[in-house]
Formats: structure tokens, sequence, C-alpha cells
């Protein structure tokens, strides 16, 4: 009987989950390097408790909650230090301008980081990460009608934003 | 509207049970004002999925992919992580030669770092280090996505400020040294250079990029690292600035 133990399991899924934290960290911290850094800590803290992980759930929204957790001591520290980032104007990134998918996608996050924190993270699980409204709720610890509800705003800010077609506003 | 918006909202995102389900398309058979605002919501779903789809396929910083490999540390929160990485910000923000060298006294080994005479990896071209032989070759046609070929192997690429293009390398020889280059006039300029393995005691995985590098990362890019696919085109276009 070679069971797998729940820290093996964690350690197994980290390296395909990685883009995915990687990209919701960065609509978190809305700054490259710093989301760079808040993957690290969210991997090495998942490692270090991966006996908190509950065998049969999903081990994405575990990890989810944990990052957002992390981001919230990181910027409480900040706070502290009176250190705190200006975030990135995400459409103000140069890129490939003759590409209009990418106009499109950048005049989206744009919009994405002009929401309250609360609405983006429900955006970013739901809409970005595909996670159920259930387990979108239990990785940001809150109700489910709460992320109902931030959904609801942060969708409605979002369209209000971006307009009904094309990425032009 | 019959129905609150939130409901129609997990309508479209497939949270209702059987029941309210067949009940709300009932509803939307006879009510295309009901039908738009589901259609709304599906279409800023797949818009907004859309414009983060890309970020999946960016190369992933060595630092990170190698994460799960490593036994497991003790936890250096961000805050710890963050200042670490502040320690000599400004220093590695200055891209000449001579702010290199005034860093690598601070602690670093000239020697082992820069080698000179023919076959090193670097040259000094007026007092800026400018890349040479392999990892000129490296900088020039190697995409992070593929494994490293020989000795260098390529983290992240990304443009500055002023449009140019930037590359993150790492070199493996005896001590292996990693480091920012970025493109001018034809040649790649080693604007960072940092010893790549056993700094302050932290545990490092071969692969890690070293802070003074992710600092000048942080000093120099302008929005987002490329994507595997404007890595490749910025590639075959020659690492051209197209301003």
């Amino acid at each position: 009987m070679s069971e797998k133990s729940p820290a093996d399991e964690v350690r197994a899924a980290i390296g395909g989950l990685l883009p995915r934290l990687r990209r919701f960290a960065r609509v978190i911290t809305r700054h490259v390097a710093d989301a760079d850094d808040l993957v690290q800590v969210t991997v090495e803290k998942a490692l270090t408790r991966a006996d908190q992980w509950r065998h049969g759930s999903r081990i994405d929204s575990w990890m989810f909650g944990i990052m957002k957790h992390a981001w919230i001591d990181e910027v409480r520290s900040r706070g502290r230090r009176g250190r705190v980032h200006a975030p990135e104007e995400a459409g103000a990134t140069v890129g490939d301008n003759s590409a209009a998918a990418r106009d499109i996608a950048l005049s989206v996050q744009a919009a994405m980081a002009r929401l309250p924190e609360e609405q983006r993270l429900a955006v970013a699980l739901v809409l970005v990460e595909g996670l159920s409204y259930k387990d979108a709720a239990q990785a940001l610890d809150v109700p489910i009608g709460t992320l109902t509800s931030r959904l609801a705003r942060g969708r409605e800010a979002l369209q209000a934003l971006l307009g009904d077609e094309g990425g032009v506003h | 509207m019959k129905y609150a918006d939130e409901t129609l909202m997990a309508y479209a995102d497939g949270e209702l049970d059987a029941a309210t389900r067949a009940e709300i398309e009932a509803e939307i058979a006879r009510d295309p004002g009901l039908a738009r605002a589901v259609e709304r919501h599906r279409a800023l779903a797949a818009r907004v999925r859309g414009a983060y789809a890309a970020e999946l396929e960016e190369p992933m910083p060595a630092r990170l992919a190698s994460l799960a490999d490593k036994p497991a540390a003790p936890v250096a929160d961000l805050a710890a992580r963050r200042a670490g990485r502040r320690i000599g910000a400004g220093r590695w923000q200055l891209p000449a030669w001579s702010a290199l060298a005034a860093s690598l006294m601070v602690g670093l080994f000239v020697a082992t770092l820069v080698m000179r005479g023919p076959g090193a990896p670097y040259e000094d071209v007026d007092g800026v280090l400018v890349a040479r032989g392999e990892l000129d070759a490296a900088l020039t046609n190697e995409l992070a996505s593929r494994p490293a070929s020989a000795g260098v192997s390529i983290g992240v690429s990304f443009r500055d400020r002023e449009g140019g293009y930037c590359r993150t390398f790492r070199l493996q020889q005896e001590s292996p040294v990693a480091g920012l280059a970025c493109r001018s006039g034809g040649d790649w300029q080693v604007r960072t250079l940092a010893e790549s393995a056993g700094q302050d005691g932290e545990v490092r995985t071969a692969s890690s990029m070293p802070l003074a590098v992710l600092q000048a990362v942080d000093a120099t890019i302008d929005g987002e690292p490329l994507d595997a696919t404007a890595e490749a085109s910025a590639r075959d276009a020659g690492w051209k600035s197209s301003d």
C-alpha cells in the first residue's frame, strides 16, 4: 500500500498550477515582479502546510486562498513600513501594437486593474480561473452570497468600463 | 424584469439548479430582453477569460518553475523577501559598467564572474560589458521556452522603457552567474551580473535568479514580460526595437 501523502499530492500538483497561480497573483498585485514573489511565497506556504489540504478538495482553490491571505499579510506589513507600490498601469504597456487581440486584452486588464480588490478577485476566480461560486467563495473565505454580489458588481463595473463590444474606450 | 440580474448572471455561469434553469430557459424563449441580458453576461465572461488566456503560455521563470522540487524550506515572508531585494536598489539600476564594477566589489567575486581572454562570454567595450561568444549567441537565438542547450539558459524577455529588448540569462560555469542583458546597436549589453548560488544563506536551487537580477528587471521592465509568441517574433525580427 503506497498511498500518497497530502504533501506528495500537493507537491505533484504545483508544477502544473504555476501558470494559473502566477496569473491570479498578477490580478491580485497588479505588478509583475510582486506577482512572482507572491507565487513563490504561496508555494512555499502550501508546501509547509500541505497537511492542511483536505484530500479530495481542489488544490487550486486551496492555493488561491493561501495566496490571498499571503497578500493580505504583505499589504499589512507594507502599510506598517509605509511603502506601498503604485499599481502598474496595465493599459500603458507598450507590447505589440499591431496585434489587435493584444490591445483588447490590455484594455480588459486595464479595466480589471481599476476594480476594487474584492471585486477583482471574485471576477478573476470565477471568470478567469473558472472556479465555481462555491469554490471561489471558499478560496476568498466569504459566504457564497457575498461572492455572488461582488462578482455581479465587478461585472457591472467592467461592462461600464469596456462598453458592449470591441476593446476601445 | 422578473429575475434579478444576479440570477441571470448565475444562469449564464451555469450555477443554477436544474429546476431554476429550466424556468429561466422557458422565460428566455419568450423574452428577448432576458435573452440579451444573459448573452451580455456570457460575452463579458468570454472576453475577460480571453484577455488572460495568453498569460498561461508565458515562460515560467526558473526560480518559480523549480519551487516544487526543492525540499521544504523555512518560509520567508514576502516582506522579508522584498526587503532583501531592496538591498542595493539604485546601485543595480545604473546601467553602466562602472556601476556594475561597483556592485561587484560589494561582496561578489570579480575574478570568477568576469572571465577575460578569448572564449570569455563578455567583453569590456568602452566601459560597457558586452555579451560575446556563447552568451551572445544564446541571447540572440534561444527562446526561454526551450531548455538550455549548452551553458546558457534564458529566463524572461521584456521591453524596457525605451522600447528596447532585454533578457535575463544564467550562465552555467564553475561558479554560476545570472544577469540581465539589453539589446543595444546589435550587441547585448550586460547591465547586471550576479552570483547565482548561495547568497545570504538563502536556499537556492541551481536555476533560481539572484535578487540583484530580479531587482534589475523590476527597475527596467515596461509592462509585462513577453509571452512565448512575442518572444519568438522579437527574435525573428532580430531584437530590433520598433521605435
